[in-house]
């Protein structure tokens, strides 16, 4: 058994993919219209084409409610590991990114809160 | 920019404010001083964070309202439009219209094509995820 697909809501799909591949710097995988929505997964260019996380929309009441809650209490919904989180921090606050937590030690890693504008935190981790 | 928890508090705040839509819709300003923060610094903030003004927030919640209002196919159009908060259903059909890629009418008559005809695929068989992404309401399938 192996993890290839992950997801995360989104509010909206369009503004999401524009910033998972403008801004985070992730690649379209797939973009297949399902009904009223799409089926849109990016992958990572550091990593294994076959990893993909989806961008689902997040039309279910119980799923918006859970992503708003989440957020509100300042969790994160996904992690991303990065080479250089200094680097990432200032490359993604150049693009306009709001952090709710600058790069902080946290243990065997540094980590850094993000805004995805979409309804989400993210957070970026490097290991040490 | 660092939005410290104060900072992502009101915003938050703000989120809530405007997808209540049970009282009178704040102003731009009214939100502004709720929070107190300045008005400029509301829009600039919220943009930020959520990726949209907070005027065009409003209008995509009420807007994703309207849908499942008429997907549901219990309510008019014109009473969907007056119950997510729109005052003029000429505004209301555009703005729908633009964001979904159909008028309300085409829209809920789709919904209702899809949805009258006996299904031929028991609700158990149909993929979990596109029912929770399409929100589909369960009072549509058929017994």
């Amino acid at each position: 058994m192996r993890i290839k697909l992950t997801s995360i809501m989104v509010d909206d799909q369009e503004k999401g993919l524009r910033f998972y591949t403008d801004v985070l710097g992730f690649r379209k995988k797939h973009d297949i219209p399902v009904g009223e929505y799409r089926w849109i997964t990016v992958t990572s260019p550091e990593g294994p084409d076959d990893v993909e996380l989806a961008l689902e929309p997040n039309a279910n009441p119980a799923g918006k409610a859970f992503q708003t809650a989440m957020f509100t209490q300042g969790i994160p919904l996904a992690a991303f590991e990065v080479a250089d989180l200094a680097g990432e921090f200032k490359r993604l606050t150049g693009h306009g990114v709001v952090f709710t937590k600058e790069p902080t030690p946290a243990g065997p890693i540094t980590l850094a809160v993000f805004a995805d504008t979409c309804g989400n935190l993210i957070q970026i981790y490097q290991r040490a | 920019m660092l939005l410290r928890h104060e900072g992502f508090r009101r915003l938050c705040r703000a989120r809530d404010l405007l997808l209540d839509t049970r009282e009178r819709p704040l102003t731009i300003h009214e939100l502004a001083r709720d929070i107190q923060i300045s008005p400029f610094h509301l829009i600039r903030q919220f943009e930020a964070v959520f990726g949209s003004t907070p005027h065009q927030f409003r209008q995509a919640s009420r807007l994703e309202l309207a849908r499942q209002l008429l997907a549901s196919g219990q309510h008019s159009v014109t009473e969907v439009c007056m119950e997510v908060g729109f005052s003029s259903l000429g505004s209301f059909s555009v703005l729908f219209t633009r964001r979904m890629g159909e008028t309300p009418s085409a829209y809920q008559r789709r919904m209702r094509r899809v949805f009258a005809v006996p299904c031929l695929v028991s609700q158990h068989l149909m993929p979990g995820c596109l029912t929770l992404m399409g929100r589909i309401p369960r009072s549509s399938w058929p017994e």
